[in-house]
């Protein structure tokens, strides 16, 4: 089962997790993002993407393939960073 | 240009390789590591006709997408074994998939079985991981759920019509960044 961590010192309760996660594992409680459904998460990382604090964090999430990262471009930002 | 530039342009293509009509290729040659170019580009292409279709042709878009998905499912689905329990054949198609478009059978924890029948309708939600369609959108900055993810709708749907002679539908629910949620409705 997938793991969800949510930092309660990054949360600003703004709710996008909650609005956009489809299996509703999100409940905003005293204005702060809480997973009540962990076990109904199924890894598409959308609350991830659109948390503005990257509050988020998920353990045991199958990573899909990304071939769509242009290994060029880290290269020259790893250089760069 | 000098001749002698383009001889040296020339010598690029002549090797001392034989090849004969009865070899039959075992390996991608080159590495596929050396056809990231050719990836990305072909990656580009199919998002710059998308969006150029879907500006020609509108909504009907979609349905171009789709019966090119649809085509691509009866045509990959036709060699496998005709069986009419969809959970085994959706198991078999993800596993023969892998890499194009893994999936899984999915359900929510509060529901005992993977066919889910909910206000007169029978389906099944998959997931899927590793979807071409979602790589190439990401690749191009494209949204999500438009007309290239129709070649997937079609595509499940050719599929499973092939594998079990059963007519299905498939709707997208969400899609997000690392996998994306289907609800396939069996007829």
């Amino acid at each position: 089962m997938i793991e969800i961590r949510v930092d309660d010192n990054a949360c600003n309760g703004c709710g996008l997790c909650v609005k956009d996660c489809p299996m509703h594992v999100y409940e905003l409680r005293e204005s702060l993002s809480v997973p009540v459904h962990p076990e109904n998460c199924m890894g598409c990382l959308s609350c991830h993407e659109i948390c503005p604090a990257q509050a988020l964090e998920h353990k045991g999430i199958y990573p899909s393939r990304r071939h769509y990262i242009d290994i060029r471009v880290c290269e020259m930002l790893n250089r760069v960073i | 240009m000098t001749d002698g530039t383009i001889e040296k342009m020339k010598g690029a293509f002549s090797t001392d390789l034989v090849y004969r009509s009865e070899d039959v290729p075992l390996t991608c040659i080159p590495n596929p590591e050396e056809l990231e170019d050719t990836l990305h580009g072909l990656m580009k292409l199919n998002g710059l006709i998308i969006r150029s279709l879907e500006e020609v042709a509108g909504r009907g878009a979609n349905a171009v997408t789709y019966r090119a998905g649809r085509k691509y499912g009866h045509e990959v689905a036709k060699y496998f074994e005709k069986m009419e329990n969809i959970e085994e054949a959706l198991k078999e198609l993800s596993d023969i998939l892998r890499g194009q478009f893994t999936f899984e059978i999915w359900k929510p924890a509060d529901k005992t079985s993977y066919i889910i029948q909910e206000n007169g309708s029978t389906f099944i939600y998959l997931v899927f991981h590793d979807c071409i369609v979602r790589q190439t959108l990401r690749r191009n900055g494209q949204a999500q759920g438009g007309p290239l993810c129709q070649t997937l709708y079609g595509y499940v749907v050719g599929a499973i019509e092939e594998i079990t002679g059963r007519k299905a539908k498939l709707e997208i629910v969400h899609t997000g960044p690392n996998a994306c949620l289907k609800k396939l409705i069996l007829q």
